[in-house]
């Protein structure tokens, strides 16, 4: 016997119906959107006989109207500041009209809820509506998924009972992105994920800019004692073969070059060979070299005057001076959680397994580092973890990378920014990832400034809470699977309510994301600036400088006056 | 020389005057489209004059908030009748209904209560289910089908006010979405069918079992209804949008003539002017009241005899039997023409009665009309998705009916019959030389 005899009745199928999708009157208060609904219907076979199954679908939208309140009644109360309940107005003849994504079907008459088959004949229009029980619609979602690693994130976004699991397979090697604006809930949907890679000693590897992960390193024996969580901060080293990105990095954080300095710094660049090591260490040996040529008043160097090797000089020691600032930012940083233990990234080209390990949670701290040097070493890195997979040794295995803020490693073709160094190799990874087991998600505010072919190639998306319609169209322009009535929902979802679709789940679900509060990181703190200040005061230093400006001031006053 | 100016402003600002004006440019000669708007200032001016000597006008008064605070603990019920426009020739489905909205709004519970008072889904033939008696017809024309459709919305319209008085609702008001008494000499046209014993005996309970069938014609069952309506204890009430005679001016002027005020020439002559152009109570009374004024009602002869009924016919006497009927209007808004307010008693409570029918309106400001009746309007009307299903079910009934038969003047008969409206590819005209 059918399940869906025990279900409760909660509508009847309207009109015309058709196998993608149909509409339904809803008893008053019995679901809400997002909510999973089944209908009773016949199918013919592929044997030529007629079936019973149960359609499976999703409330998309609902609408709610009154066709008995006449709109113009509407400005009488207004201006009259009368109460509707005073006058003759009905106020009971709410009507309510779903629509119905069809999910698809399963067949009647088994013991347990099948995979879905799709739907390839309509639904009955009169057919009851039924609401499954919580404990069905899970059975479903599970039979359904049909995953070896499947992964919990939460519940339906509208019954708590129902928990959703993504496929984990799917998650590691068919890449993932995550959009949403700040708070909405994208860094909570992260480290759920992360906390179930560790426990199933997935290794990956996370590009943190802000520190939103660093709870993991704080909570790692207590929560993760059987897996290593590393904090690593940048290594500026660079190899020989890396040139091109060294020559990028001059060119676009030092001076604007012309054409010959722009000939001299390359071939600077030819003639000092680098072995390898610190960048920073190359560009001060690279300046001091071109203040040698200049001053000698080289002629090695066709038509580059001496003038221009100065100028190239200069623009060297201010790309220095900018590594440094950068390095001192991130140090300082640092130091404020001078409890966590940071180490230096290792050379990812000859020391891979210390960042790739099995069990283990590589973090890249890289806060205080502007864009271009960040996406510099994000390249790098990514691009020697991504040879030792693709070499047939594997000297590392498979990993999965969260790249925070995506739209300044990856940004779109219109934002005119297309020789930041980590466009090419992420595009790299990610068009191959798949074959090499080098999943990877990414995660933006700002989808619309994302680069379009990386974004098109997740497979599955994650959409929080967007309003911005520029970054609303791009959703579902990337997302085969996610639908306009979905791009609908998003600005009205709350903290931690997304929407899930893709392969990890097959087809779009509205989610509530299982808040792991355990892991934030308690250095961020609750960003109350007030309080904070409230509670100022004055280091000893600037009290100090506060009273030495005083006598500063009193001597000039008494300086400034004018004899008798 | 200012009530003249004042009134021919006021034609120039009134839209249904120039939708008057346009109708009779189309269809009147030059000479009445130049003298239209001329001949409809004086009309006005001479109705304002009489309308002010007999004291008719009542200014009514509404405050929103107030009127609603006072008026929220009345029960009101609004009554309309729906039929479906399907439109098949022979023997057409039928489907009527007359439903009530019933409102208090200060009630705990219950508040209000939407009621499908009568209902009625069949045949007009069905031998199982009918609701007239079986007639031989030697033709089925549209215009009698139209006619049974009507007298039976009409009666049922009157049933469902019948059921309320017979169920011992304690309204406050009761109020019929058209006239309260409809005009019955089109159904005095020979031929027309009588209601069947058990619809009359379902309606009207009190019409005596054991009479002769003539007692189930249309205007005798309506007329025991009506005066059954008469003694109700609430005010009942039919509301009428736009006029399109002039009961209300041609009364006044008659009983002006009456009383000697205006000569017999006079009254003649006006009244043939009011025919020629067409001028209804709507347009001279739109022009005369301002928004929150009424009339108060006068008593009107609605029943008269036309061409159908031969002098000293038995259907002249049934028709002078028809209570009078008190006609009044009221300007609702500025925006719309006065809307009719019928009864068929003399209110009780002139001023009260109006000025709620005045607030209800209110809650319409554009349309301007009692806002419960467009509420039951929506409700009763069967609306056209309903209409077009039972259409299409009739017709594939009537097509398998055909084929069963194999038959092909059967089957041609059947097409015809369907597409009669409609220039159907069916009925096309064939190209070539013809068979």
């Amino acid at each position: 016997m059918s399940k869906f005899n025990n279900w409760k009745a909660i509508g009847t199928v309207l009109g015309e119906t058709d196998i993608n999708e149909y509409h339904f009157s809803l008893k008053n208060y019995k679901a809400k959107k997002g909510d999973i609904v089944t209908t009773a219907s016949r199918l013919p076979s592929t044997d030529g006989t007629v079936i019973p199954v149960t359609v499976w679908g999703k409330i998309s939208s609902i609408e709610r109207f009154n066709a008995f309140f006449p709109a113009e009644a509407a400005q009488e109360l207004t201006n009259e500041d009368i109460d509707i309940r005073d006058t003759i107005l009905p106020t009971t003849k709410d009507e309510l009209r779903c629509k119905v994504i069809i999910l698809g079907y399963t067949e009647d008459g088994k013991e347990k809820i099948s995979k879905l088959l799709p739907l390839n004949y309509p639904v009955m229009p009169a057919a009851i509506v039924k609401y499954p029980s919580s404990k069905d619609v899970e059975e479903l979602f599970i039979s359904d998924l049909d995953s070896s690693h499947p992964i919990s994130i939460g519940n339906l976004l509208a019954r708590k009972d129902v928990e959703i699991k993504i496929d984990g397979d799917n998650l590691i090697s068919r890449h993932i992105s995550v959009w949403g604006m700040s708070g909405s809930g994208k860094t909570v949907f992260v480290r759920r994920i992360l906390t179930e890679l560790l426990n199933l000693k997935y290794p990956s590897f996370v590009l943190d800019i802000h520190g939103d992960y660093l709870g993991f390193v704080q909570k790692q024996k207590k929560y993760f004692p059987d897996n290593k969580v590393k904090l690593f901060y940048p290594n500026l080293s660079v190899r020989a073969e890396d040139k091109e990105i060294v020559y990028t990095l001059i060119d676009k954080l030092g001076n604007t070059l012309t054409d010959p300095q722009k000939d001299f710094l390359n071939s600077l660049l030819e003639k000092i060979k680098y072995e390898g090591g610190s960048l920073l260490q190359y560009i001060k040996l690279l300046n001091l070299k071109a203040r040698e040529f200049a001053s000698s008043g080289s002629t090695s160097f066709k038509n580059v005057k001496p003038a221009s090797m100065f100028v190239v000089a200069r623009s060297l020691r201010i790309v220095s001076k900018k590594l440094e600032n950068m390095e001192q930012t991130n140090a300082r940083h640092r130091r404020k959680m001078s409890h966590l233990k940071f180490e230096e990234l290792p050379d990812s080209a000859t020391e891979p397994e210390k960042i790739i390990s099995k069990g283990q949670m590589s973090i890249l701290y890289l806060r205080g580092y502007e864009n271009l040097p960040a996406s510099a070493i994000v390249s790098i890195v990514l691009e020697n973890l991504f040879r030792h997979r693709q070499e047939a040794s594997e000297e590392i295995a498979p990993f999965f990378t969260v790249i925070e803020e995506a739209h300044n490693f990856i940004p779109s073709r219109s934002e005119n920014k297309d020789d930041i160094p980590s466009v090419d190799t992420i595009r790299k990874v990610i068009s191959e990832g798949r074959k090499f087991g080098t999943g990877v998600m990414i995660i933006s505010q700002r989808p619309s400034r994302v680069d379009e072919t990386i974004a098109s190639q997740c497979n599955s998306q994650v959409v929080f809470r967007i309003v911005n319609q520029r970054d609303q169209r791009a959703t579902t322009r990337d997302s085969e699977t996610l639908s306009n009535d979905d791009a609908k929902q998003l600005p009205n979802l709350a903290n931690g309510q997304g929407i899930i679709s893709g392969q990890i789940v097959n087809y779009s679900l509205p989610v509530q994301i299982k808040f792991d509060e355990k892991l934030i990181n308690d250095d961020i703190g609750n960003e109350n600036f007030i309080d904070t200040v409230e509670n100022w005061d004055d280091k000893e230093s600037v009290k100090l400088r506060k009273k030495f400006a005083k006598d500063f001031a009193d001597i000039n006053e008494i300086d400034s006056r004018r004899a008798n | 020389m200012t009530l003249k100016i004042d009134i021919k402003d006021k034609i120039k600002q009134n839209s249904s005057m120039f939708v008057n004006f346009i109708k009779n440019a189309i269809t009147a000669s030059p000479k009445v489209q130049n003298n239209f708007l001329e001949v409809t200032t004086k009309v006005a001016e001479t109705a304002l004059k009489i309308i002010k000597d007999a004291d008719l006008i009542v200014d009514l008064n509404y405050k929103g908030k107030e009127f609603w605070s006072i008026n929220r603990c009345k029960t009101s019920c609004f009554i309309d009748g729906g039929v479906d426009r399907t439109s098949i020739i022979s023997s057409a489905p039928l489907s009527i209904r007359a439903g009530s909205y019933i409102v208090k709004p200060d009630a705990t519970s219950k508040r209000e209560f939407f009621e499908e008072s009568m209902v009625f889904l069949g045949d007009l033939y069905d031998p199982k289910n009918e609701l007239y008696d079986f007639v031989d017809d030697d033709f089925e024309e549209d215009q009698m089908l139209n006619k049974k459709k009507d007298g039976a919305r009409i009666i049922f319209e009157a049933a469902t006010i019948v059921k309320h008085i017979l169920l011992n609702k304690k309204f406050d008001y009761c109020f019929l979405h058209g006239p309260l008494e409809a005009t019955v000499m089109p159904f005095t046209v020979a031929g027309f069918p009588t209601f069947t014993k058990f619809a009359v005996e379902n309606m009207f309970p009190f019409i005596n079992k054991n009479s002769n069938i003539e007692s189930r014609h249309f205007i005798n069952a309506y007329l025991e209804a009506l005066n059954y309506i008469k003694k109700s204890k609430f005010p009942i009430y039919g509301i009428v949008e736009t006029s399109n005679s002039a009961p209300y001016i041609k009364n006044l002027l008659f009983n002006y003539k009456i009383k000697g005020t205006i000569s017999d020439k006079d009254y003649n002559s006006v009244i043939k002017t009011i025919k020629k152009y067409k001028i209804t109570d709507s347009h001279i009374l739109e022009i005369i009241l301002s928004s929150g004024q009424a009339l108060k009602p006068l008593e009107v002869k609605k029943q008269l005899a036309g061409f159908t009924v031969t002098s000293g016919s038995a259907w002249e006497e049934k028709m002078d039997s028809f209570p009078k009927v008190f006609i009044g209007y009221i300007k609702t808004s500025d925006n719309q023409a006065p809307v009719r307010i019928e009864s068929l008693n003399y209110p009780k409570y002139l001023i009260k009665d109006y000025e709620y029918i005045l607030g209800t309106s209110r809650l319409l400001p554009n349309y301007g009309f009692p806002v419960g009746l467009n509420v039951v309007d929506k409700f009763a009307k069967i609306p056209n998705w309903m209409s077009k299903t039972s259409r299409k079910y009739y017709a594939t009934h009537l097509l398998r009916q055909a084929i069963k038969n194999k038959d092909q003047n059967t089957v041609s008969l059947a097409v015809k019959i369907l597409s009669k409206k409609s220039r159907s590819w069916k009925n096309r005209p064939i190209g070539g030389i013809s068979k």
